[in-house]
């Protein structure tokens, strides 16, 4: 069984749902052009999966196998309109920003993916953990992302103005296919990061082995 | 296991009921709070389209001080006015888009020839494309245009276009020159009552 700091660092960095599994690309895409709409994404879809993934780990002996996903799927509606109404209630600019984006987390395949995959087999505390940090490596990559696009895009962060030189703002950073560029080069320093590690421990593995022998 | 079904049929009943009651819940307690805020909505739409930027906390006293509301025809009209007398009346409208309806204010100068200002409150137009007709830029094209150039084609006698659509675009820009000019022509013209 896993302890807590192990699922952090693994949800967080060494197994993280966008950048590995490419899970949850589709609000990526969307909201990532301004640093204050990523965040306040990224904090829904954490509150909503470590909140149903407690939930579904709660009742997970109680829920008849044969219809746990329609189960999981009502557990995580409840929470994200939930989220939605408590947007609205008390961030009604920030509600207005998200627009459909907010009620689009239900469909956010790390939240089923995480209910499925841990929640489902596994004790509530931890499934709670595992939830809240696979919620908050979305919540990372969201942010990084939304630092390139909005500091090229608007020359801001989080709305306050960093263009103290005056270049001229990249309006492609404001659309959507930068995200997908972006994205798609994160993935790539990650994995080819993790690949070079890997033949690094692969060949001292052999001399270590080789040392060994002698 | 328990997975008769009696049991599987009770599960869904009880669960169904139960995070229902609960959204329904939270749902009855917030909504005061939400109707709330809707209203300082349509409130700060119809502050912006009279060009007066409101900070949160004088929103209402500015709303009391300067609009005021009547009614021509059934149809709710805001008028903006200071010492000098009226300067400009605001419709809302309703019209389509390309997904559903999109709700706003439009409003023109005391003499009805100029359009001085545009707001949508609610639209569902495609994210990060349609949906950008609700971006500052956009709407502010809409101020100072002459209702006699606008009507019904929104390029002047030269041909060239008063506004620019957002690229990408074409159906909700369209929708919206569409729903301008539906509102110029069915209400905007109902205010001719009011001049003096």
């Amino acid at each position: 069984m896993k302890t807590g700091k192990q699922l952090m660092l693994q949800n967080v960095i060494k197994d993280n749902q966008v950048v590995h599994q490419i899970l949850g690309i589709c609000s990526l895409l969307a909201v990532t052009n301004l640093m204050s709409n990523s965040l306040v994404m990224g904090l829904g879809l954490t509150f909503s999966t470590a909140c149903s993934s407690f939930t579904i780990s709660l009742i997970r002996r109680l829920i008849p196998n044969r219809i746990r996903m329609m189960i999981q799927v009502l557990i995580i509606a409840s929470y994200v309109i939930l989220f939605d109404i408590i947007l609205q209630a008390f961030l009604p600019e920030v509600s207005r920003a998200l627009g459909p984006y907010v009620g689009l987390i239900i469909t956010n395949c790390i939240i089923m993916g995480r209910a499925e995959a841990y929640a489902q087999k596994n004790p509530p505390i931890l499934a709670l953990l595992d939830g809240l940090f696979a919620g908050l490596g979305y919540t990372l990559v969201l942010l990084l992302t939304a630092l390139v696009r909005e500091a090229l895009g608007f020359g801001t962060i989080f709305g306050y103005n960093i263009n103290l030189i005056g270049f001229e703002t990249w309006t492609l950073m404001v659309m959507p296919p930068a995200a997908f560029f972006l994205t798609g080069t994160l993935i790539w320093i990650v994995n080819y990061a993790e690949l070079t590690k890997h033949h690094k421990d692969l060949s001292s593995q052999q001399l270590g082995g080789g040392a060994d022998h002698d | 296991m328990k997975q008769g079904y009696l049991y599987t049929v009770v599960f869904v009943l009880v669960a169904a009921v139960l995070f229902t009651a609960i959204l329904a819940t939270a749902q009855t307690v917030l909504h005061p709070r939400i109707a709330a805020n809707q209203a300082n909505a349509e409130k700060a739409a119809i502050l912006y389209v009279f060009g007066i930027a409101p900070d949160d906390f004088d929103l209402e006293s500015l709303f009391e001080q300067y609009v005021s509301t009547t009614q021509v025809n059934g149809l709710e009209v805001y008028i903006y006015a200071d010492q000098a007398g009226v300067k400009n009346y605001a419709v809302p409208f309703t019209g389509a888009g390309l997904w559903g309806s999109i709700h706003g204010y439009l409003a023109v100068s005391a003499d009805l020839t100029e359009i001085t200002g545009l707001e949508f409150t609610k639209q569902s137009e495609t994210p990060g494309l349609g949906s950008r007709i609700d971006e500052v830029w956009y709407k502010e094209q809409f101020r100072g245009i002459k209702i006699a150039d606008a009507v019904p084609v929104f390029a002047d006698q030269s041909g060239t276009a008063l506004v620019d659509a957002v690229t990408g675009a074409t159906s909700s820009s369209n929708a919206v020159l569409q729903i301008v000019t539906e509102t110029i022509e069915k209400r905007v013209s109902q205010l001719e009552v009011l001049l003096p």
